[in-house]
């Protein structure tokens, strides 16, 4: 009996051995994994794989709360004031406005996010497909994209390459990423294609990038914070750079200044690069959800209720010239219904609220903060919300126009002395919007001309920067620190990397 | 239950191998063939040593008889009839008989019975031995329902709690573990709001995890995960709560969370008798605690916008809930047979309109002894058949704040100064687009009433449970079993929203989906069970097994928008929108393999030590590559010093001591994996967009093949006694958890290279990782007092308490990643939706809330917080409670019995969201209704707009009459009727608290997240008052 109990034993302890042998493979069932992808040599697949990666550029760039956000809520063109308990969120769009961000506010995080989503997706495929020549290319100016975003958001941020490996990437200062970026243009370039297809990368865009990065130089590669260094200046370049685009590329300017954000501006002549967002098939675009108020939903006949936040400040909206076709950017007025007759009403109107229950969207905004009217202020109205519009908008997103092209280069000209030129070219934009000409020019007057012309694209941050503006007061938005005009390193990241530092002044 | 139990020893105690069954599966499983090789040649062993042992009955003569119980002269089934110094014996059959040989030389027959007193009877020339056994008082004989057998309650050492049907909670209950609230110390059951069709949830010993399971494993009928939808509350026999690590050891990694093992009820043994059981009783609910609104004459004063008109939309939302439950079984046994085969049915109304749950289940048990008992089959099948329906949650939150001068309907709304044309266009504008409903298109602001009507969402659940078991006694001492079980489970939701409905988009034109969803978890194991008295009075039980387990997911849906009619689910192909908001069409499906070797072995020295030692090994095919195989120890050891020492009034005094290592799963089985699937539609040709569109391909989840099981060490610290000859018993528990490798979606720095697979770059902004580790502490008591006379009364009162040392996170971080803090719970909208409200740091409590401290008002009302800077806020309270007692109480008074339940928790905050909304005479005051509580400032009224602060957090302390039932069983003196039982309760009689919210109830999760406890939401489903009156009739 004893032996049978030692057997049992044994064969116990031998079946438990084993046990830590058995293997189990993972069935797949839905999805597929990194092994079914890797060396594919089927044309369209590689094609979707490179796609797929464009579509985390397409990603949240056109939603509330990320990258759009924070460089136009923190502009002095835009605000989402607090109506009453509406809006509040914490307090976060307020300390946007006037930059007093926390570091731990969640829309920085959700922007560095982006950025870096697009760099893990390209140096996924850069690993999977190192031999595909031109593939390799236009990713890897894809992901100097992503870092002229970051270079301009948060400066000092890792430098990842698909050969890295393992651990926690290195932080690099903003020179070094300069030095990337012009890095990835200049080896890749020329393997780019030089067709005209808007929603990918192609030679003239990756020159773009490059005049970009240099139009910053000042900025980008100052060792002070938010004061641009004159002796960094590379303005030569980057109209080098533009004047390859002229010369050379197939764009010119629309005719009208609103078919580059119409519903089906895809046509557009002048959009060089846009986000093909889709209210079917690629959502995330929403701007009428974001601006419009509650009400306007019988406006546009919209299927879900409009959110009634991003409002324009008004003394940007009494900035334009009363013939400048621009100044249509901003829906001001009563509302009416789908009809164009009846007007929509506000049955929540403030008592205070002059305009009463007839919803009137004035450029005075009484406050800021708690209790904003909620009809004060006018609103995004630059693309175009055909009636019974999705939540999503099928409107293309222009990250590149044409029409940036004449304005930098304007601004290289103006930067060389070269004034006549710089009024020439500020004039060819001011005269496709009605707006009169200009006879002198100014930093003041280019700076404004851009904001006229590039407002709600997720340009106004950048721009306030260069030209010095960003840190100073507008409406209620006190004087802020240099160290302001980089966003902090997100409370997340910092916490998920123990490479990264905090920016400086945070 | 006393004798019950016993009968259950004998049916359920036996384990072994199957070889022949374990074979013809384990062909399947490739890797285990080396190992079948091996069972199958201890199964040979077995059997030839069963050969052997027969053998020796060659010669000699038989002696027969009869083993009846003392007290109830019932026929005694599994006495073990043994001759005095052999290893020669039977035991008797299921009418108590027994034969035997005995060979000349043989002096005394020894008839033992777990939980009887031993006798011993010289054989002499009497060829036929009728006995009587008698209990045995003394050792508090109680079956305990262990992993994979039973053991007698005197020598468990885990902290284990057995709930027998007697005990049960009484009312009308729609989820089974609801019969368990407030009876099992450290147990946990909450629901809170009376949604018939909302699940309790169940925590033992506070949170053990928040990536992955929190839930304690159910086993019913040895089937491990059973669905908990399969059994009805009225068949079940008993609850056997394994509350430590070294008890739930024996289920590995799933064992983290605690088990409860669920025992359905059996037919009786008696030979040629059965019964037919029939309980019935009919409920009604209604809405109560209701949160305090302002008239519609005090709205208009605060500034409301007048409609004109008077609604009370609460009353208008709500119903009285008329409820039934039919129950019917008949039980029986003959000859070596006996079965079970019940009905049940249960139709129940929500308070809410539009709510329903209906529920048809049956049940048929059958158990067979064959060869004289040797063999025996056990076959359980159980098939529910659940519908419900449920309305959009936050119809529950507009019934609150909706504007009361607002009709119902347009045509009850005057305008002013409106002619009769236009309001003849007003009235037919709103008939067409709303379905003739007032809607205003204000924010967040939507007809309740019509909401309800215009929405519907159901579910169709098919839970089916097949369990085949097979037991043989190879000897009187081995015992080998198999048991093979399918689980499955079958859903189909639908949803559906009609073209006139506003909320879910003006304009969509109404949208319809379906859902399906199967389950199927298959199981098969073999055991071989060894007992013997291996020394002198050293009594050894040994249990090994092999366990296969196989789970299958796959699931459907579709959903289209753009309808002309309401056509509810059952007609997608009308609508006219296939891909878009609203619409969509995909598929699922998920495979996973669990293989386990487990053993267990048992020492009672002289009934006064106890030992026991159980391993478990597992391998998961849903942890990473790296990490597939773990093992979960256990070990506990007790002794009875009552037998040693002379401990005065005490009856039994067992200290005891245990320890285990225990596992959890990963919440799914493919999160070690990178998959790509499926991103944006991608149109590779701009001219042709439709028809070269594909899906574009991303890796949405970074892959880990690392990624293994989280641990649960638990150290626990028990004490078992018994005063006064077993009047007052009950049972103390101190228990240590530490958890590691803790399960969680984490964030990683996204762009990066995956630190867990080289070559990878993580493109999600999480992974499935082991980050972090845990603690927690908790004390466990309870104490019965028996039969307390009161007079005439027969009183049994039973108090149980826990005081919970609130689970701490003592690290957050994995390689390079590390996470000082996790920060979770945002109000909502309006205005409060970047603000998360409870900070899960490391060094501190899960589930501390963090703001502003509120200081006071100002003249004017408005706040004075500590501060609006969000690195000053502070730390405002936990939503965690830190203690729970339930107070049970049965009395007997000839023939009426009266039980109720006082049931409490302590120590936990509560958000009232209702508060934090809707109580300020701000700028919204004209639009929502405003709530005053009694915990609302109103001199002077908030007049700020609703921040978050600790002003808007409540203690949520409670003591609540869960449930109370008085019965009275009509003496009866019929041939044909045995038991005839009249009864009337109530639940929820009353609620001590000083919580202003809709229930005071723990909230262990928000949504399911287990990071944000505390918050009661503006969804929470009404409370119901429950008044029940039924009547139970035996039929013989």
């Amino acid at each position: 009996m004893l032996r049978s109990i030692k057997s049992l034993f044994v064969g116990g302890l031998l079946a438990v051995t084993m046990g830590s042998c058995w293997e189990l493979e993972q069935e797949v069932l839905t999805g597929v994994t990194q092994d079914d992808l890797a060396n594919s040599q089927r044309p369209e697949l590689i094609e979707v794989l490179k796609q797929s990666a464009y579509a985390a550029v397409v990603g949240n760039w056109g939603g509330h709360g990320g990258m759009w956000s924070i460089n136009e809520v923190s502009s002095d063109q835009l605000a989402i004031p607090q109506k009453g308990a509406d809006w509040e969120d914490g307090g976060i769009w307020l300390r946007n406005h006037r930059h007093t961000w926390a570091v731990g506010d969640g829309a920085y995080n959700g922007a560095w996010q982006y950025c870096f989503r697009i760099v893990g997706e390209t140096n996924l495929l850069l690993q999977q497909y190192p031999d595909v020549e031109a593939l390799g290319a236009e990713l890897r100016i894809l992901r100097a994209l992503s870092y002229l975003w970051l270079i301009d958001n948060f400066g000092n941020v890792p430098i990842i390459v698909e050969t890295d490996r393992g651990g926690s990437p290195a932080q690099s200062t903003r020179a070094e990423v300069f030095a990337f970026i012009e890095r990835s243009i200049k080896d890749n370039v020329a393997l780019l294609p030089k067709t005209n297809v808007k929603t990918n990368l192609n030679f003239w865009t990756a020159h773009m990038i490059l005049a970009k990065l240099y139009l910053n130089a000042e900025v980008y590669l100052s060792t002070t914070t938010g004061v641009p260094d004159p002796s960094k200046a590379r303005w030569a370049d980057a109209e080098a750079a533009l004047n390859v685009i002229i010369n050379e590329g197939p764009y010119s300017l629309a005719p009208a200044f609103f078919q580059n954000f119409s519903a089906t501006n895809a046509n557009s002549p002048e959009n060089m690069f846009t986000l093909p967002y889709d209210a079917n098939n690629a959502g995330g675009f929403n701007i009428h959800q974001m601006t419009f108020h509650y009400s306007n939903q019988a406006t546009f006949n919209l299927v879900d209720q409009p959110w009634n936040g991003y409002t324009a400040l008004e003394e940007f909206y009494n900035s334009f010239e009363t013939t400048d076709i621009r100044k249509g950017s901003l829906r001001e007025g009563i509302q009416f219904r789908s009809d164009g007759v009846t007007p929509v009403t506000d049955l929540s109107a403030e008592a205070g609220d002059p305009d009463g229950q007839v919803l009137n969207f004035t450029p005075r905004i009484n406050q800021l903060a708690p209790n904003a009217f909620r009809q004060a202020g006018t609103r995004i109205n630059k693309f175009e919300i055909p009636l019974g519009s999705a939540p999503s908008l099928n409107n293309d997103f222009p990250i590149f126009r044409y029409g940036d092209v004449i304005l930098m280069k304007a601004e290289c000209a103006f930067r060389l002395g070269r004034t006549a030129d710089a009024i020439s070219l500020v004039n060819q934009i001011r005269s496709r919007s009605s707006a009169p000409a200009l006879t002198t020019i100014t930093a003041d007057l280019l700076l404004a001309e851009r904001g006229k012309e590039f407002f709600a694209e997720g340009q106004r941050r950048s721009d306030l920067i260069r030209f010095g503006k960003y840190t100073g007061t507008w409406w209620e938005k006190p004087a802020s620190q240099n160290f302001r005009t980089l966003f902090p390193i997100p409370l997340n990241q910092l916490q998920a990397n123990p490479n990264l530092t905090q920016n400086p002044g945070y | 239950m006393l004798k019950i139990a016993k009968y259950k020893l004998n049916i359920h105690f036996r384990f072994g191998i199957n070889y022949i069954n374990n074979f013809v599966f384990f062909k399947t499983t490739n890797p285990m063939r080396n190992y079948l090789q091996k069972l199958k040649a201890l199964a040979l062993m077995s059997v030839l040593m069963l050969v052997g042992i027969a053998s020796a009955f060659a010669q000699g003569r038989e002696v027969t008889g009869t083993i009846l119980d003392a007290t109830l002269k019932d026929p005694l089934p599994g006495v073990t009839v043994l001759v005095k110094g052999t290893t020669r014996g039977t035991t008797t059959d299921l009418d108590g008989k027994f034969r035997l040989e005995v060979q000349p030389g043989d002096g005394t027959l020894v008839f033992s019975f777990v939980g009887f007193t031993p006798q011993e009877v010289a054989i002499g020339n009497q060829s036929v031995f009728n006995m009587e056994l008698a209990e045995d008082i003394q050792s508090l004989q109680e079956a305990i329902v262990i992993g994979y057998g039973t053991q007698d309650k005197k020598e468990i050492t885990s902290a284990v709690t057995n709930v027998g049907s007697e005990q049960f909670n009484r009312g009308n209950f729609t989820n089974p573990t609801q019969l368990l609230q407030g009876k099992v110390a450290g147990l946990s059951v909450t629901r809170a709001g009376g949604n018939p069709n909302s699940q309790p949830t169940l925590r033992l010993r506070g949170i053990s995890s928040f990536g992955a399971n929190q839930s304690p494993l159910i086993v019913l009928d040895g089937v491990i995960g059973a669905s908990i939808d399969a059994v009805d509350p009225n068949d079940i026999e008993s609850f056997d709560v394994l509350k430590d690590a070294s008890a739930a050891a024996i289920y590995g990694t799933r064992g983290a969370a605690g088990v409860i093992l669920i025992t359905t009820k059996k037919g009786s043994s008696k030979k040629g008798v059965s019964n037919v059981t029939i309980n019935t009783f009919g409920a009604a609910e209604m809405a109560t605690n209701l949160i305090p609104i302002l008239s519609p004459s005090e709205f208009v004063a605060r500034g409301g916008t007048d409609f004109g008109s008077s609604t009370d939309w609460r009353k208008e939302v709500t119903q009285t809930a008329l409820n039934g439950t039919v129950n019917a079984s008949v039980t029986g046994g003959f000859e070596n047979t006996n079965y079970l085969a019940s009905v049940n049915y249960r139709n129940n109304d929500g308070i809410v309109k539009g709510t329903n749950r209906e529920t048809l289940n049956t049940r048929f048990n059958l158990n067979h002894g064959a060869l004289q008992n040797r063999l025996r089959m056990n076959l359980g099948l159980a098939f529910t058949q659940t519908n419900t329906k449920d309305v959009n949650g936050e119809a529950v939150r507009y019934a609150t704040i909706y504007n009361p001068t607002a009709p119902i309907f347009e045509r009850d709304f005057v305008g002013t100064g409106e002619s009769a044309g236009d309001r003849d266009i007003r009235i037919a504008n709103a008939d067409r687009t709303f379905g003739g409903y007032f809607q205003r298109p204000l924010f967040d602001y939507f007809n309740p009433v019509a909401m309800i009507n215009q929405q519907q969402f159901t579910n169709d659940i098919k839970s089916a449970i097949y369990s085949y078991r097979l037991e043989y006694d190879l000897s009187d001492k081995f015992t080998i079993a198999t048991q093979f079980s399918e689980d499955r489970l079958n859903v189909n939701s639908t949803e559906f929203f009609s073209w006139q409905d506003f909320n879910s988009g003006f304009g969509r034109s109404g949208s319809a989906g379906q859902n399906l969803f199967n389950r199927t978890t298959s199981i098969l194991n073999g055991t071989i069970r060894f007992e013997d008295e291996i020394f002198d009075r050293m009594n050894f039980t040994f249990l090994g097994g092999a366990e296969s387990q196989n789970f299958k997911e796959n699931g459907f849906s579709a959903s289209s928008s753009r309808y002309l009619f309401d056509q509810g689910a059952n007609n997608l192909g009308a609508g006219g929108l296939r891909f878009g908001p609203g619409t969509g069409m995909g598929s699922f499906a998920t495979k996973a393999v669990l293989n386990s070797l487990f053993g267990r072995a048992n020492f009672n020295y002289n009934n006064t030590y106890f030992f026991s030692a159980s391993v478990r090994s597992e391998t998961y095919s849903g942890f990473g590559k790296e990490n597939q195989t773990g093992v979960f120890p256990a070990v506990t050891a007790g002794a009875d010093l009552t037998q040693v020492l002379d401990m005065g009034p005490f009856s039994q005094f067992k200290p005891r001591a245990s320890f285990g290592i225990v596992g959890q799963l990963p919440p799914s089985p493919t999160l070690a994996l990178g998959i790509f699937g499926n991103g944006n539609r991608i149109p590779l040709n701009l001219a042709e967009p439709i028809n070269s569109v594909f899906v574009g391909v991303n890796q949405l989840s970074n892959p880990n093949p690392q990624l293994k099981w989280e641990t649960l060490q638990e150290l626990n610290f028990g004490l078992d006694y018994a005063l006064l000859n077993g009047k007052i018993t009950g049972t103390m528990d101190y228990w240590r958890r530490d958890i590691s490798d803790l399960l969680f979606n984490t964030q990683v720095p996204v762009g990066a290279p995956n630190e867990f697979l080289p070559g990878n770059f993580y493109t999600a902004n999480t992974i499935w990782a082991n980050i972090a580790d845990l603690s927690s502490a908790g004390f466990e008591f309870l104490l019965n007092v028996n039969n307390v006379k009161l007079g005439a009364v027969t009183w049994n009162p039973s108090v149980n308490f826990t005081i919970y040392k609130r689970t701490t996170i003592d690290r957050i971080g994995v390689g390079s990643i590390s996470l000082p803090e996790i920060r979770q719970a945002t109000p909502g909208s309006p205005g409060q939706n970047n603000n998360e409200i409870v900070w899960n740091r490391v060094g501190e409590e899960i589930g501390n809330f963090y703001g502003p401290k509120f200081l006071g008002l100002t003249e004017n009302g408005e706040y004075i917080l500590s501060t609006e800077r969000p690195e000053e806020f502070e730390k405002l309270g936990n939503g965690l409670p830190t203690g729970d007692f339930g107070f049970s109480n049965s009395f007997t008074y000839k023939n009426w019995d009266l039980n109720f339940l006082l049931r409490g928790s302590w120590g936990h905050m509560i958000y009232n969201s209702f508060r934090g909304f809707y109580e300020n005479a701000d700028g919204a005051s004209n639009t929502w209704n405003s709530v005053v509580t009694k915990n609302t400032p109103t001199n002077p009224l908030v007049t700020s707009t609703p921040t978050f602060s600790d002003l808007y957090l409540e203690k949520g302390d409670f003591i609540r009459l869960d449930n109370l039932q008085l019965g009275y069983n009509l003496p009866v003196k019929s041939a044909s009727i045995s038991n005839f039982r009249l009864y009337a309760g109530v639940q929820n009689l009353f609620t001590i608290t000083q919580f202003s919210g809709v229930d005071p109830e723990v909230r262990w999760t928000d949504g399911g997240n287990p990071l944000a406890p505390g918050i009661e939401r503006r969804n929470t489903y009404f409370v119901p008052r429950t008044w029940t009156a039924g009547l139970t009739f035996t039929l013989k």
